[in-house]
């Protein structure tokens, strides 16, 4: 977990922005709102405006382009934005302002919004994995125990076989959730094959156990399966379709 | 030629020939692609090329400002010159059932006539009916100049076999300085489209916001078209706002007069001059219509002062007008951003 020095507060306008340049080449994005900040990364998730540009009001930010929106509170898009913004753990000491880097499960679009214990118990689960370049981390028809939330990298899934393959999407931000069968009753094996293309960290997690942490929580349980549901539509049909 | 399009969710393949763009083979396919302007200045369609070959139409296109990598590209500017493969960033889905499906036409330039000094108007007669949604437009290719320029329809018609445009003069601008050429009437055109989301339907069930800047008027004169046929006014408030500098730059009042005749309870139109005052004239020769001195975001801020519940807003004209409107909507009016429609063309 790195820390990084973002600005002083005084800095940061009265439920304002300010982008910084912070070590290691990063920009993020530093948002009053009230006594409390928070940081973002600096970009838009859509198309590369900065977000420091956009309006923001002390709790929505909008990206001017295209009308994305979050809530600063937690990065969760609102109304036409299709992405999450990634968050970094703000630190205070007196005037100055510190991001921390996420884990990937902080930021998992499945995991958004769940208690602290619950959360703790899920990454009690999880096992980090580093892939190179090329790995196959599952084929079609392997059993589908395990599901992954993508650190860094990029994976890519086929669905078919031989001849008749067809790409069928690919993971590239961290937190994104895939392997879902998992997850899934009466879905016990794999449906595409998922392939790292570029050196990838995952997270690998035991769909079983993750389900009976959960059934100890059922409202986080029914968060994380009206995510999941989520997740999976949009693979399926545009959001807001009827 | 075989195009295949790798997007987030799953893969789409489709034929396009030689001289089309990628883009435009893929919207007439039903592949609903990521674009806006679909004519090289907005960005959104960029992909990048995975493998194939294809000429770049237009290298020095504005929209290329938004492209990160040397393998990326404006779909909207290529054409394949073999089979190809990009890859787009977002997820892409086929076009809505209800949707209307762009394609290719041809059409005749007739009753080209200037308006005021810098605007003219002129109809296409199509080879074939288009069928298209109010708010829409289509991207026209003119003999002799390469490229396509977006223009929104002024008219709205159910099958349409002719379509109306605006254009305004820019110096230096190749097409609209083409199309302000006496010389053009009969002239045959090549067309695509109908091209932008912005559009109304009457079951939208919502009062309609309408504000337009300049020639941006057109699409919003097609959607206040729409809403008159369909008696929308009847029942939802419409409230036009149409910014120009001068009373000299004004036009189509005549059309937007005849609208508030129809519909003298729920529609209001007010006409905006960003430079001169409203002269008594203006008053004497369009009762109907309320004038006012200011940029149209702010003469339409004051006007939708208490009326902005349940409201839809459409917006057209130069970029700086429309993202002023945006913020005023947003900010001031608070509404959200699913009421906000406009189709971004720089």
């Amino acid at each position: 977990m790195t820390r990084r020095f973002a600005c002083q507060r005084s800095e940061v306008p009265s439920d304002g922005l300010k982008e910084c340049a912070v070590e290691g080449n990063l920009k993020v994005l530093i948002a009053n709102s009230g006594d409390e900040y928070f940081a973002y990364q600096a970009i838009c998730p859509h198309q590369d405006t900065p977000l420091c540009e956009g309006l923001y009001d002390g709790s929505v930010l909008t990206c001017h382009l295209h009308l994305w929106q979050w809530d600063i509170r937690n990065g969760a898009p609102i109304g036409l934005a299709e992405a999450p913004l990634q968050r970094y753990q703000v630190e205070l000491e007196d005037d100055s302002i510190f991001v921390i880097d996420p884990t990937a499960l902080d930021v998992a679009e499945l995991f958004t919004d769940l208690p602290q214990q619950t959360l703790h118990d899920v990454m009690a689960l999880a096992k980090r994995e580093e892939h190179a370049a090329a790995t196959a981390l599952y084929a079609e028809g392997d059993p589908a125990e395990d599901f992954f939330v993508l650190d860094s990298g990029r994976v890519e899934f086929l669905v078919g076989r031989g001849e008749r393959s067809s790409p069928a999407g690919f993971m590239l931000r961290k937190g994104e959730v895939f392997g879902w069968n998992a997850l899934l009753e009466n879905q016990p094996r794999r449906i595409a094959k998922a392939t790292c293309i570029e050196n990838s960290v995952t997270l690998r997690i035991n769909g079983r156990e993750a389900i009976a942490i959960l059934e100890r929580d059922p409202a986080s349980a029914y968060r994380v399966m009206r995510k999941l549901s989520a997740l999976i539509s949009r693979y399926v049909s545009p959001p807001g379709a009827t | 030629m075989r195009i295949q399009i790798n997007a987030r969710n799953r893969a789409y393949q489709f034929e396009a020939q030689p001289e089309q763009r990628v883009l435009y083979a893929a919207l007439a396919d039903g592949i609903s692609l990521p674009y806006e302007c679909s004519s090289g200045t907005c960005g959104t369609c960029r992909a990048k090329l995975v493998s194939g070959e294809i000429t770049d139409t237009w290298p020095e296109a504005p929209g290329r400002r938004y492209l990160r990598h040397p393998d990326e590209y404006l779909m909207c500017q290529c054409r394949p010159r073999g089979d190809c493969t990009f890859e787009v960033s977002s997820f892409v889905y086929a076009t809505d059932p209800g949707a209307c499906v762009p394609a290719f036409t041809r059409g005749v330039i007739r009753n080209l006539r200037r308006l005021t000094g810098d605007v003219a108007c002129f109809d296409v007669e199509l080879d074939a009916p288009c069928e298209y949604d109010a708010g829409q437009f289509m991207v026209m290719e003119v003999p002799g100049i390469a490229g396509y320029r977006g223009y929104s329809m002024v008219n709205f018609e159910r099958g349409a076999r002719a379509l109306r445009f605006l254009v305004k003069k820019k110096p230096g601008g190749g097409v609209s300085e083409w199309l302000f050429a006496d010389s053009i009437e009969g002239t045959t055109v090549d067309l695509y489209g109908p091209l932008g989301s912005a559009v109304f339907h009457p079951k939208l069930g919502k009062n309609i916001l309408l504000i337009g800047g300049g020639s941006g008027i057109a699409g919003m004169m097609s959607i206040l078209a729409r809403a008159c046929q369909e008696h929308y006014f009847e029942q939802y408030e419409g409230h036009m706002f149409f910014g120009v500098r001068t009373f000299d730059d004004a036009f189509c009042l005549d059309e937007l007069a005849a609208c508030k005749r129809q519909f003298p309870e729920r529609l209001s139109i007010t006409v905006a001059f960003s430079d001169d005052d409203v002269p008594q004239a203006a008053r004497d020769a369009y009762p109907e219509l309320t004038f006012e001195r200011g940029l149209v975001h702010e003469v339409a801020s004051r006007g939708m002062q208490g009326r902005t519940r349940n409201v839809r807003a459409y917006l057209a004209g130069p970029p700086p007008a429309v993202d002023a409107a945006i913020r005023m909507l947003l900010l001031e009016a608070k509404l959200t951003t699913d009421n906000i429609r406009y189709d971004k063309f720089s």
